[in-house]
């Protein structure tokens, strides 16, 4: 077919662009829906807090009770508050790191639990509970090793003679991870029964851990590593057509494998140290964000970011309001949410 | 502007490369042929710096190619590779962009530019792919595809081309465009080119040179008339042929005569 | 056609031989043929054992206890790694723990009945020590009563039903000593905590929860559903319980030592009203749980028992 040549001027090829414009707009967005989760989830819980008096307690950021009982206070801003601002660092950290797997190993299934990489966070957790229980600053030290060391495990398991196929991947981080379970399991049945019953709960993404000093750690992790990511989205989008085809078009390969495998076991690490292993927030969400906004990273990664944050809020409030007083572990949530989404992802596809 | 000199490229002991040299200048294509397993696109991807040499060097410039960086390499040298690997949906548009990647400011992070636009829009009008341009890159056709491969390699607007059997699933109507499109870049703007093939008389009508490999080794080197004769395409490909003057360029047309030596 | 039929039929046959195998394999009910005698268990079923019991195999730390107590502490000739009370239990063979025993170790010890408390796996391993004629015997108290109950059966199984009943009796009175003393008190809200981080509790259907209402106390958490639910730190602050009660110490060393964030700012965290008990005192339905139940009441009522 003759293109006439004014028509390629007002072609409508431009729009389906990823443009500055089109990401800010995305981004403020789910920025607003983040902040309107935040505050709606502070509402539920089990112990009901007046809704008005709770409003206005939070438009102060704290600094008046506006009629609240001192209970409710501290409910509201000790222990509801903090877990919402965990739940959106863990979700958002997951998320994030999801996406980056899967954009440098070209593989829409990668994910840190499938992986195993969340295992090995745990492991390296475990080994912190049990070897350095008093500090608790090793934890996510250690998960962070643990993460890296099973990130390194499974990529060098993928690697043949053609690279790392989807299948070898897949194939590698089975292994790692049934292995990892294995040796979770083993420790487990070390300990006494008595703390195997909370140490499964963890193992099964819990929120309700209370470390103060941990939790801005935790934000401050999720806001670097999605930016780092963020950063790294343009040679990203290269790397997810091709190692080869990106280096020749002038993506420093290593490099970025670098960044991005050091980037995802620091936002894994951080987030199973905080709260166990939390399933399908890496898978679901970064396929979500890219089903609806397209592959490119520069708009899909803080995408994920986001809407991992808002999805772990939403989960977790579930878990602890849907059997109150008691508490059902959130990576059961995500789980039972997750799977059936992705399953309807896939038939989509 | 892009030279091998004396290059040998080993790939797990074996060699795959040994002692080749070539150069590519400005405006002129040259052609790389030879049987299976010769070591052409091995030769390839050594000279644009992604395979490791055993010995030898190479210049791009003058320059040796490991003292540049990777962003400088690939504002001088575009790969046209075989196929792409499209795990994930992109535009053939975001596609061809990927090209302006060397010329982004920042590594890794920004966003393209009026000019990227700009020359995106002219590199899919050359390779006829306007109306395509908004379209799903896996819903595309074999040949579709591989223009969409040469028009990111455009897009980078680098004056060194290197295609690894550029016209592989292309239709006859296609195959010439795409060469006639390396002919134009290489006199309109003064590009070189270096294209691996299987098919000897698409060299033949294209090539200003054509280096003719056998496992790893240079079998001759030279313009088509020279290398193209039939005791040298003989040995070579162990098959007879038959070479004529092609009845409309003129440039020697090989004709395979299908009965191998023993 | 012919070959095919000939290889239906023999794979019908493979088939019939492996049911009637299986079959010949199950164990019945009545397998042993020394049997003179039958119980039902807290589990509802009728277990056969010989007339006289010697050799008798715990699978339970409490249990191990009401053995001992019973004076049969030498017809005992298995345990687990965690029956380390009393003192002469350590002397016993071990066959593994609660969870996972060695069914091999267990037959190898030649027991006539094996005591098993419901935190271990019946259905695992039931079959296969009926299958040596090896007895079974459930417990399952859920109370205090039941608790009574268990220490009466385990000594008629082991034929000192006379000093069991005499156990049985002396725990009675303390049991009912503590019950007069609290009786005209108001009950104490008390929360008892099993961990802190993650927060778990006792439930309605914890053997806690009795010991801790005889002693005179109001569990906060009385009507939560479940043994031992992780609760919601909300509830748990919204509770303001006017005593904490820890578990810790015993087999469960020294975690759970200090009382759970969401708790700090109770009444009983301010008015340091926070007990530790031996956890083995609380978590063993056994002849010490009287002890627990006397050191909750000391916590709770301490004006009760001033001397």
């Amino acid at each position: 077919m003759i293109t006439n040549a004014s028509e390629t001027i007002a072609s409508p090829a431009r729009p389906n662009r990823v443009t500055l414009r089109k990401t800010l707009v995305s981004c403020t967005a789910l920025g607003a829906a983040l902040l309107l989760a935040i505050v709606v989830m502070s509402l539920l819980g089990s112990e009901p807090l007046p809704v008005r008096a709770s409003l206005c307690a939070l438009a102060s950021f704290g600094t008046s009770t506006c009629g609240l009982s001192q209970d409710q206070f501290d409910i509201l801003f000790q222990i509801r508050l903090p877990r919402i601002l965990l739940a959106a660092a863990v979700g958002g950290s997951l998320a994030t790191a999801g996406a980056g797997y899967q954009a440098l190993l070209r593989n829409p299934l990668a994910e840190p639990y499938l992986l195993g990489i969340s295992n090995g966070a745990a492991v390296g957790t475990m080994i912190a509970l049990v070897f350095f229980g008093a500090n608790e600053w090793t934890r996510p030290i250690l998960a962070f090793t643990g993460a890296l060391a099973a990130t390194f495990v499974v990529y060098q398991l993928a690697r043949g003679r053609a690279g790392a196929t989807p299948e070898r991947l897949i194939l590698a981080g089975v292994i790692v991870t049934t292995f990892l379970s294995s040796v979770i399991v083993f420790v487990t049945v070390l300990m006494d029964a008595t703390r195997i019953r909370s140490f499964t709960f963890w193992l099964l993404g819990d929120l309700s851990g209370s470390s103060r000093a941990l939790l801005p750690v935790a934000i401050i992790i999720a806001i670097v590593g999605a930016l780092a990511l963020t950063l790294n989205a343009r040679s990203l989008n290269l790397l997810m057509l091709g190692e080869r085809d990106a280096f020749d078009l002038g993506v420093e390969v290593g490099r970025v494998r670098i960044v991005v495998f050091l980037v995802a076991s620091l936002l894994v690490g951080s987030s199973v140290a905080a709260s166990g292993s939390v399933g399908y927030v890496g898978l679901v969400v970064p396929h979500l964000a890219r089903l609806s906004l397209g592959s490119d990273n520069r708009i899909s990664i803080p995408a994920a970011a986001l809407g991992g944050a808002l999805f772990v809020i939403v989960a977790d409030t579930v878990a602890r309001t849907i059997i109150a007083p008691r508490e059902l572990p959130v990576g059961a949530i995500t789980a039972l949410i997750g799977a059936p989404l992705f399953i309807y992802l896939l038939r989509r596809a | 502007m892009l030279e091998a000199r004396n290059l040998t490229v080993k790939y797990e002991h074996r060699v795959a490369v040994a002692d080749v040299s070539l150069s590519l200048n400005e405006t002129e294509i040259t052609a790389i042929i030879g049987p299976n397993g010769a070591g052409k696109s091995t030769l390839l991807r050594t000279l644009n710096g992604q395979l490791p040499r055993a010995s030898g060097t190479v210049l791009l410039e003058g320059e040796p190619i490991e003292r540049l960086n990777r962003r400088s390499i690939s504002r001088k040298i575009a790969v046209v590779a075989q196929e792409a690997e499209l795990r994930f949906p992109v535009t053939v548009l975001e596609f061809v962009l990927g090209g302006r990647f060397a010329w982004a400011t920042h590594a890794g992070w920004g966003w393209e530019t009026e000019r990227d636009l700009h020359v995106a829009e002219s590199v899919l009008r050359e390779t006829e792919l306007s109306e395509l341009s908004a379209r799903l890159m896996n819903e595309l056709s074999g040949g579709e595809r591989q223009r969409a491969l040469m028009a990111r390699a455009l897009a980078t607007e680098a004056p060194i081309l290197l295609l690894d059997e550029p016209t592989a699933n292309l239709d006859l109507s296609h195959q010439a465009t795409l060469l006639t499109l390396v002919r134009n870049r290489c006199d309109q703007h003064r590009a070189a080119a270096l294209v691996v093939t299987h098919d000897i008389n698409l060299a033949a009508q294209f090539a200003d040179n054509i280096l003719l490999m056998k496992q790893g080794k240079t079998v001759h080197y030279g313009g088509p008339a020279e290398v193209l004769r039939p005791e040298i395409l003989q040995e070579v490909f162990e098959i007879r042929v038959l070479v004529d003057a092609h009845p409309v360029t003129g440039g020697p047309r090989v004709t395979p005569i299908h009965e191998p030596i023993r | 056609m012919r070959a095919r039929l000939i290889h239906f039929l023999a794979g019908f046959g493979l088939a019939v031989v492996v049911c009637f195998a299986f079959v010949g394999c199950t164990p019945r009910e009545t397998a042993n043929p020394a049997a003179a005698r039958e119980i039902t268990d807290d589990a509802g079923r009728r277990v056969s054992l010989p007339a006289t019991v010697d050799r008798v195999v715990s699978l339970a730390p409490n249990l191990t206890e009401i053995v001992f107590a019973v004076g049969a502490g030498n017809k005992l000739v298995g345990r687990t790694t965690y029956c380390d009370y009393p003192a002469e239990a350590k002397a016993v063979a071990e066959v593994g723990d609660t969870l996972h025993p060695s069914i091999e170790r267990i037959i190898a010890l030649k027991p006539q009945v094996v005591l098993v408390s419901t935190a271990s796996q019946l259905e695992v391993f039931t079959q296969q020590l009926q299958s040596q004629n090896i007895a079974v015997y459930v417990t399952d108290p859920h109370d205090l009563e039941g608790v009574f109950r268990s220490i009466g059966q385990i000594g008629e199984i082991v034929g000192t039903k006379d000093q069991a009943n005499v156990v049985v009796q002396k725990l009675r009175e303390r049991t009912n000593a503590v019950e007069q003393a609290v009786k005209q008190k108001q009950p104490v809200r008390v929360f008892f905590q099993v961990s802190g981080e993650p927060l778990y509790t006792a439930g309605h259907d914890s053997f806690v929860t009795d010991l801790m209402r005889r002693a005179g106390g109001a569990s906060v958490t009385a009507d939560v559903p479940g043994a031992w639910p992780k609760y919601s730190n909300e509830s748990a602050l919204a509770a303001r319980p006017e005593a904490v009660i820890l578990p810790t110490g015993g087999s469960m060393g020294a975690a759970n030592a200090s009382v759970a964030e969401a708790l700090r700012q109770s009444p009983a965290a301010l008015q340091g009203r926070v007990y530790k008990i031996n956890d083995d005192h609380l978590a063993r339905p056994g002849p010490r749980s009287v002890e627990g139940l006397e050191e909750l009441a000391r916590a709770l009522h301490p004006d009760a028992f001033a001397k």
